[in-house]
């Protein structure tokens, strides 16, 4: 009996129930895709920020002095010290490994050459990683390299391919100023081994070796004068195997608090491993120092510090949107609550006055909105989820929509649902109840 | 006698359903408070982000251009005046010094105030006083380059300088790697006069854009925009905007279906009243008239309300709770 009147109800009342369902399915809805919005913001704003750079540089710890004026090197430093590029693998193996997004060596040298309408090009090169799988045993690899750390440089043509690079040639590619300077286009091939006749330091390249230009780069100034080729290339160019003389790191980083700030081997050790297994830069780039031998780690503060900022507080306005949705929500559905108990005053008198008692009367109608929550709730999830990836999507440059589904929000928002509901019908049910069953028929007659 | 009567109905349905008027009352009002609330939210959400992004630094550089080594004695003043005054200045120069050890290092000289300001992102223990003239930062590398660190010892073009070290300076960039000490101390040694300005223009991509058009009439100087701050800031301002939109756009309508069940939720529970007043005469024109009276004025006192708690500002409240509590600390 108390089954068939349930579907009886959803059967035919089913105009009645739409301003409750629609409700439920609209609060559900705004505050699954707000709270998922909200949980996945922190990725999302550090993909963006990536246009500042690496937050955390390595290098070693022995180097030299950099004597840098506005990025150019007024002396450049003869035998400085190096890191090995094997080293880097086991980046792969700290703690906090999978917050690292990009990682970027380079190895800088001066390559000698000839324009093609002759006179000599002497200019700053770099060697760096394009599209390198970095990876341990057993861990999935991460493909990185400079472009995805410089999202500002603009290639016309194609990165050069590691794979190019022989004992004798390489694909390489030049800033635009550079390409100007030396009238070089896609596709030609710059030899390095002509006499060198300037003066100043001796050049590096020992033997002949031909660059293939596969594309010109530009967008930012501190490259657009250079030759960029594959670290491998650059290391048989400067003679020096395995080398690599500083790394640019992007990772996902907790802003610094005043916690993150204390030395660590100043805490005892229990404070230590809370340190230790927090993702802040610099407990990421203490794990760096560790893991890599000769090498200094430092957070970039100008892009750590700022992007902390930034990130707390669109982070905070996105929760404090998510609370508004969740206020809204729940005045939404308790208010279309009591309308649907409201409306249905005449079958509780009936019901009443055929001797149903108070208790299966309520029972009915909290199972009815129990019910309508969670089907009402469940659709609103996934149209919230829906409506997360796509705005997602349409905001922030692309990437995956599956990780917008998040499994965790379902029971936390039905449940809210079937909560609101039930608070917000209680006092409809319990006003209808409270009547006089013969008063509430005469009124409706 | 019938505009009379109006009012009379109007209040006594009023203050006779008094719980049903006062729920109703409430569903308005937190409905307008969060709409007032993300709708300033968002109105000046722009201006806010704006603000943060205030804490990257330069997103101007002024150089002298390509053939003069130093900028014109007035530059700073000019520069200032181009980008306007709430734009944020500091002037550089640049020395190659020896250390004490025989090392090359780069001496930077600078007016302290102003890096603070520009560059909060500096991690220095105690910022030398303005006062201090042989006061000497050094970068946490270029530190380890300088014997003495008290009293350090620098040479340039033959001309030993003898300078107080105030403390140690960590960035993670390229300062590290310097010794930054005050403009007029750098000027009198090396008689090298300052070589660039770092310019922080609020205000993003356009205000950035106007400022390098005005910066470009000045003469001897070279203004460069520092691309990835300034594309990066209109970036995030922009899809953080965007993300505002969606979610006002989609609160607003939350809020709509709650106006809308509260509204029918009153119709509902007296469609006796309207029937009786129908009965006595009523047009049907006077009771939508009378209905819609009615909840205008629900709304009104919503609105209202709901203005004045979606216009309070935690931030705002809790600097006027720490004033008073200083006030009451001073007594």
């Amino acid at each position: 009996m108390f089954f068939r009147l349930l579907m009886e109800s959803f059967r035919r009342q089913r105009r009645r129930k739409l301003l409750a369902g629609i409700a439920i399915l609209l609060g559900t809805t705004a505050v699954t895709a707000m709270l998922a919005l909200a949980t996945t913001i922190g990725d999302r704003i550090h993909k963006e920020l990536a246009v500042y750079g690496a937050n955390i540089v390595v290098y070693p710890k022995a180097d030299l002095l950099d004597v840098k004026i506005g990025g150019v090197d007024v002396k450049p430093s003869t035998g400085g010290a190096y890191l090995y590029e094997k080293d880097l693998e086991k980046l792969k193996t700290i703690f906090w490994a999978n917050n690292i997004t990009g990682v970027s060596p380079e190895l800088p040298l001066h390559i000698y050459t000839e324009a093609t309408e002759g006179g000599a090009v002497d200019a700053a090169a770099l060697g760096l990683w394009f599209h390198h799988a970095l990876s341990s045993d057993g861990n999935s690899a991460l493909v990185t390299g400079a472009a995805q750390l410089h999202p500002l440089w603009k290639i016309s043509g194609h990165w050069p391919s590691e794979s190019s690079v022989e004992q004798q040639s390489s694909d390489v590619v030049i800033g635009s100023a550079l390409a100007q300077r030396g009238n070089w286009k896609i596709g030609d091939d710059i030899g390095t081994a002509l006499p060198f006749t300037g003066t100043g330091i001796a050049p590096m390249v020992p033997h002949a070796y031909m660059l293939r230009v596969t594309g010109i780069v530009s967008g930012d100034s501190a490259i657009e004068g250079k030759f960029l080729m594959p670290l491998k290339a650059a290391q048989i160019l400067a003679n020096k195997p395995n080398s690599i003389s500083r790394v640019d790191i992007s990772a996902r980083t907790k802003p610094e608090d005043a916690f993150a700030r204390k030395d660590p081997d100043s805490l005892s050790a229990a404070q230590r491993e809370i340190w230790y297994c927090r993702p802040y830069a610099n407990s990421i780039a203490y794990q760096i120092r560790e893991a890599i031998p000769g090498a200094q780690a430092e957070q970039v503060r100008r892009v750590e510090q700022s992007e902390g900022t930034v990130l707390e507080r669109i982070s905070g306005l996105m929760w404090l949107v998510s609370a508004a949705a969740l206020l809204a929500a729940g005045f939404a559905v308790s208010a279309a609550m009591a309308t649907a108990v409201l409306e249905r005053r005449g079958e509780i008198g009936l019901m009443r006055s055929l001797g149903a008692s108070k208790g299966s009367i309520a029972l009915l109608f909290y199972t009815e909105t129990g019910l309508l929550a969670v089907l009402a709730g469940s659709l609103g999830y996934l149209l919230g989820s829906v409506l997360a990836a796509w705005l997602g999507a349409r905001i922030f440059s692309g990437d995956g929509t599956s990780a917008v589904l998040i499994p965790v929000l379902l029971p936390v928002v039905v449940a809210m649902a079937l909560v609101v509901a039930i608070t917000g019908s209680t006092p409809a049910i319990r006003t209808a109840l409270g009547q006089d069953p013969s008063a509430i028929l005469r009124a409706d007659a | 006698m019938a505009q009379l009567s109006l009012t009379r109905i109007l209040r006594r349905s009023l203050v006779h359903r008094r719980a049903r008027s006062v729920s109703a009352l409430i569903a308005m009002t937190v409905s307008a408070g969060v709409a007032t609330a993300l709708l300033t939210l968002y109105a000046d959400l722009d201006a806010k982000l704006h603000k943060e992004f205030r804490s990257f630094g330069a997103n101007v550089v002024v150089t002298a251009p390509a053939g003069a080594s130093s900028l014109p004695a007035d530059a700073l003043a000019q520069v200032q005046q181009a980008a306007g005054s709430d734009a944020l200045t500091a002037e550089f120069g640049y020395a190659v010094a020896t250390t004490d050890r025989g090392t090359s290092v780069v001496v930077a000289g600078t007016d302290f105030d102003a890096v603070k300001k520009l560059d909060s992102w500096w991690q220095v223990k105690a910022w030398p006083a303005a006062t201090e003239n042989d006061a000497a930062l050094l970068g946490q590398r270029a530190a380890q380059f300088v014997g003495n660190e008290q009293a350090v010892t620098l040479t340039f073009a033959g001309k030993p300088i003898t300078l107080h070290g105030a403390g140690r300076l960590s960035t993670g960039g390229d300062e590290d790697s310097r010794i930054y000490i005050p403009l007029t101390t750098f000027t009198c040694w090396t008689r090298i006069a300052p070589s660039v300005i770092e310019l922080q223009v609020p205000g993003g991509a356009a205000k950035v854009e106007a400022a390098l058009t005005r910066l470009r009439a000045v003469r001897g100087i070279d203004a460069q925009p520092v691309r990835q701050l300034v594309e990066g800031e209109s970036r995030i301002v922009d899809k953080t905007h965007a993300l505002m939109y969606g979610a006002v756009l989609l609160i607003a309508l939350t809020v709509a279906v709650s106006v809308l069940a509260t509204l029918s939720a009153s119709v509902l529970e007296r469609r006796r009243d309207f029937a009786l007043m129908k009965a006595l005469g009523g047009s049907q024109g006077q009771l939508v008239g009378l209905f819609l009276l009615e909840a205008l004025l629900l709304a009104l006192g919503g609105v209202v309300a709901g203005f004045c708690v979606g216009r309070w500002r935690p931030g705002r409240s809790a600097r006027r709770t720490s004033i008073r509590l200083r006030c009451h600390e001073c007594r």
